[in-house]
This record gives structure tokens, C-alpha cells and sequence, in this order.
């Protein structure tokens, strides 16, 4: 088989498991929206008022702090509950003996979510740009930054929902969402952190996550752009090389 | 021609718990191949390793040749099947869940939508195919069915098809699975249903404590039996258990039920027997029939000391 009839087929398998997704999910589908845009609105007004003073800088790190965190969430929490949930009734295990590539379930399902968190998103930055005043410049690299957060997160979600017990998988979902909300710099600068958490976040993605999303939306970055992207690029080229090896893995 | 080759398969799960030992058993193209068992007995644990969803301790899986434990993204492409869970079909009509597998499992268009119609209306879906509403246990299973159906794999595994499907449309379902068969692939049906699998199934293994006790047709495995007829007896609940005469020997005891087997030069000396035990009020009815694949099942799962 050529390899460019094989890329087809992939693309193929990938578009069918994302109508999949979509059908399946479409009652659902303007609730989870709305949901999101609801986030979106909360994070910008509830953000503000535990930060009564909201500077410029402040204000930058909260309007493109919220549409990150939501993307990260997305892979760290819809994606590995969808995925424990798939376990328990048997779709995991329906799906994982069909015939297509490794990766094509997870992808679709990160374009399902990407797709249902897209209207929020753009809600957000709209609403931050009329409360707080931050003048947004898109750059085309906002695309690929949304594209390597969105894996890298989702997978790291899929390794922790294919890990755990499914029983446990929300569990250790939510103590890795409060360590996002609370302690990565995300919505704020990474100077507020003790010492020894700027230097584990030196080594971690998130810090790089907020950053390629940052520069992405305002054209500044607040470090190197390309290692901001050479990092993050690792880290996703892992987490997917990780996944293709979880989903390969039988017992 | 063999499609499946199972050779000498051996598999234990973590805790110890040996859920097939030693299994050997070969499925040929167009034959309907069953695997009949107690719960537990490791048939879903054999299907998963045909599967590639699960890895062999030992031996080997081939289909067509090919080793589908080293090749578990063949056995993906060679296999088509329906779980022993409820299909995925929530939130879709059974037409779209059908569809969706017939094109995920490389079938053209028009094809699959023609092969579709064909498999639901066979089914009697036909009316409410087009529902995606919430399907009730066998809706959900008939349309599992038409998922393992639409593009068939070299090997089909059917693991408890016709488990909540009402009778008129579980005789359909039998014919469907004839047809699989017929058109050329092998297919591998895990059923409880012993009495209408004798009707649909070429040959079987019987699988109890995860090891193959009897193989081969059905017809051979009754002569093998070594007793043509059969005594059944309901037995009074209140009365104790009756002796049986020297002419029957117990096959199997389930609730009230008391199932023997009788030889031909015996059957009036049983019959008898049967009389004199209703007249006594031990057992309220019985009947003597030609011995079944029921028979052979519980003869070898009650040899064994398995639970049927």
C-alpha cells in the first residue's frame, strides 16, 4: 500500500470518527457550548473581583489567561473523562479494534471539544477586550499555539485516563485542574511563584502553553518565541508518541 | 480452507486466574464456527485474543495466514465483530451507527448504504432505523449485529448476538449469521443459546474452565454421547429427590428440572419408571425426546464439575 493512499485512509478514519463524535454528542452539543461560553464570562468577571485593581499587565494575563486554561482543561479533563467513561461502556474497547490509526480516536475527539469551546473562546476575548480595554493583535501563529496546547493537554489526558482505573481518573483530574487554576502561571506572571515552582515551571509546558497563546493573541511573548515553541513542540511530539504507545498497549 | 487457526493458546490474568489453557481450534471459510460455555469459562477471553485486544501467554492467532498477535493492526483489518457489551450506539439511529462502521471498515458508499438497507430490513429495523432515539437491549444488539455485518472481516466474531432479542427477529438474526458464513467468511459465534446454535452452527468447541472439552459437528458430538434419548422430568418441589432407574443415568439437575440419558433397549423400562414417579407425585410432568446439543453441553460442563 502507498504511503499517500495510506495517509488517505487515515484522514478518512479520522473524519468519520469526528462525525461519529458529532452525531453523538449533538443533543448535547449547544448545551456543552453555551457551558463554555458561561466559563468564559465567569473567568473574566470572577477573576476581576478577586483582583480589585486590574492593571494593563493584569489585564493582559487574564483575557489571554482564560481562552489557555479552557484549552488545557479541555485535554486535562474532558478528554480523560470522556476517555475513563469509554472504558466502563465498552466503546474503548469497540473502538480500539476498528480498523484505523491509533491516534484518529483521540484526535476527533479533541476536534469535537476544540469545536464546542471555539464560540467561548472568542466570547471571552471579546468581553475582556470591552471590560478590561486589552487591544488584541492575532498573529498566524495563534493557530499552531492552539494546536500544540490542545494535544499536548489531551495527551496528557488520555495517558491519565488509560493509566487509571477509571474509577480514579476524575479524582486525579480535579487535583490537576486546582494545580492549574492555582499554581501555574497562567493568569498571572511566573515571578509571583516561590523560586523552586519558577524552576519546576522552567521544565514544565504550562508556563510555555500561556506563553505561545499570549504571543499568538498580542504578538508579544514574554520570553524566546521559539523556544517558547521548540519546548512545547517537544512535549506534544512526546505526549502523542506516549499516547500512540497507551492505545498500542494490550494486556 | 482455515481462516482462523487458534494453536495451543494459553492466557492468565493478573491474579493468577488461568482463563484458557491449551486451546486448539480451527475455523475453515463458510463454516459457522461455536463456542459454547459456562459463564467464565474464557470464550470472551479467546475472542479478545482473536481480537488483538488482548495478548496470549502463550501460542498462536493466525487469519489468513497471518499472525494477528504480532500483527494486531491485521487482526483490526481481518476482523470484524460484535462485543458482548451493547454496541456504541447511543445518540445515533441504527442506519447512521451502521453506516459510519461500514465506511470505517473501508467499504464504498453506495455499497455500504445498499448492504445497510439490505441487513435492517432482514432485521425488521427497517421502521425504526432512522430513530436516533435511546434502543431498547435488543435493538441495540440487532444493530451490533449489522456493525460486525456491513463489511465483513475474513473472520466474523459474534459474541452473544442474540442475547434480549425477541423470537421472530432472533430467527432472522440466525439466518443472517448462516448467510456471513455462506458468502465465504468464518465466523466464530459465542452463544449460550445451545438449542438454537445446533441449528445454526457447523461445528463447536465446548469450553469449560477455560479448556476445550469437546469439539467437532454437532451431529458427532450427540453420537459420541453414546445415548439418543433423552428423559426429561420436572420435579415436585415438595417431594424429595426421586432414584433414578438402572435404564437412565443423570445428565444434569437444574432447579426442577432433571434431565438423563436413556438407551434405545431401555426406553420402556424408563418410560415406566417416569409413570410410576408422576403417580407418585415425585415428578409432576416428563418426556422422552432424541438427545440435543443441550445434552452434549451439559454431559461434558457437568463432567467437568463446572457450574452450567
Amino acid at each position: 500500500m502507498t504511503l499517500p493512499l495510506m495517509r488517505g485512509q487515515a484522514w478518512r478514519s479520522y473524519g468519520l470518527l469526528f462525525r461519529w463524535q458529532m452525531l453523538r454528542n449533538r443533543q448535547l452539543f449547544v448545551l456543552l457550548m453555551t457551558i463554555q461560553v458561561a466559563l468564559g464570562v465567569g473567568v473574566i468577571y470572577g477573576f476581576s473581583y478577586l483582583v480589585p485593581q486590574i492593571t494593563p499587565e493584569v489585564a493582559l494575563f487574564f483575557a489571554t489567561g482564560a481562552p489557555t486554561l479552557t484549552l488545557i482543561l479541555m485535554g486535562l479533563t474532558l478528554v480523560p473523562q470522556e476517555t475513563a467513561q469509554a472504558r466502563v461502556s465498552g466503546r474503548f474497547d469497540y473502538v480500539s479494534a476498528l480498523p484505523v490509526p491509533r491516534l484518529a480516536p483521540m484526535l476527533a475527539d479533541v476536534s469535537y471539544w476544540l469545536l464546542v469551546q471555539l464560540p467561548g473562546t472568542v466570547v471571552t476575548l471579546l468581553l475582556a477586550a470591552w471590560r478590561f480595554d486589552v487591544h488584541f493583535h492575532l498573529t498566524g501563529l495563534v493557530v499552531p499555539a492552539i494546536v500544540l496546547v490542545s494535544l499536548t493537554s489531551a495527551a496528557v489526558g488520555y495517558g491519565i485516563a488509560v493509566t487509571f482505573p477509571p474509577s480514579a481518573t476524575a479524582q486525579v483530574t480535579q487535583f490537576l485542574s486546582i494545580a492549574l487554576l492555582l499554581f501555574s502561571p497562567i493568569e498571572f506572571p511566573l515571578d509571583r511563584l516561590p523560586g523552586w515552582l519558577q524552576d519546576l515551571h522552567r521544565a514544565l509546558p504550562i508556563t510555555y502553553m500561556a506563553d505561545v497563546i499570549r504571543g499568538g493573541l498580542t504578538g508579544h511573548y514574554g520570553g524566546s518565541s521559539t523556544l517558547a515553541f521548540g519546548v512545547l513542540g517537544a512535549y506534544c511530539a512526546a505526549g502523542l508518541a506516549l499516547s500512540v504507545r497507551a492505545a498500542n498497549r494490550r494486556s | 480452507m482455515t481462516v482462523l487457526q487458534v494453536e495451543r493458546l494459553t492466557k492468565t490474568y493478573r491474579g493468577g486466574v488461568l482463563a484458557n489453557d491449551d486451546i486448539t481450534l480451527d475455523v475453515a471459510a463458510g463454516e459457522v464456527f461455536g463456542l459454547l460455555g459456562p459463564n467464565g469459562a474464557g470464550k470472551t477471553t479467546l475472542v479478545n485474543q482473536v481480537l488483538s485486544l488482548l495478548v496470549p501467554d502463550q501460542g498462536r492467532i493466525t487469519v489468513d495466514g497471518v499472525d494477528v498477535v504480532r500483527r494486531p493492526d491485521e487482526a483490526r483489518r481481518l476482523c470484524s465483530f460484535q462485543p458482548q457489551a451493547a454496541a456504541p450506539v447511543e445518540g445515533l439511529s441504527a442506519r447512521q451507527a451502521v453506516e459510519i462502521i461500514g465506511s470505517i471498515r473501508g467499504g464504498r458508499h453506495a455499497a455500504v448504504r445498499a448492504r445497510a438497507d439490505e441487513l435492517l430490513e432482514a432485521l425488521d429495523l427497517s421502521e425504526i432505523a432512522d430513530r436516533p432515539v435511546r434502543m431498547s437491549g435488543g435493538m441495540a444488539r440487532l444493530t451490533g449485529f449489522c456493525m460486525a455485518a456491513v463489511v465483513p472481516g475474513r473472520v466474523v466474531v459474534l459474541d452473544e448476538p442474540t442475547n434480549d432479542v425477541d423470537p421472530l427477529r432472533r430467527r432472522a438474526l440466525w439466518q443472517q449469521i448462516r448467510r456471513l458464513a455462506d458468502d465465504g467468511a468464518a465466523v466464530l459465534l459465542v452463544t449460550h443459546n445451545v438449542l438454537e446454535a445446533e441449528r445454526c452452527v457447523d461445528r463447536l468447541a465446548i469450553v469449560a474452565g477455560g479448556r476445550v472439552r469437546a469439539i467437532g459437528a454437532p451431529g458427532r458430538l450427540k453420537a459420541e454421547l453414546g445415548a439418543p434419548l433423552r428423559l426429561e422430568c420436572t420435579l415436585d418441589p415438595d417431594a424429595p429427590a426421586p432414584q433414578l432407574p438402572p435404564a437412565a443415568s443423570l445428565t444434569a439437575m437444574t432447579g426442577r428440572r432433571l434431565l438423563a440419558h436413556v438407551q434405545l433397549a431401555d426406553v420402556g423400562d424408563a418410560v415406566a419408571w417416569a409413570q410410576r414417579a408422576q403417580d407418585d407425585g415425585v415428578i409432576t410432568e416428563f418426556s422422552v425426546a432424541a438427545a440435543s446439543l443441550e445434552d452434549v453441553y451439559a454431559t461434558w460442563v457437568q463432567m467437568e464439575g463446572t457450574p452450567a
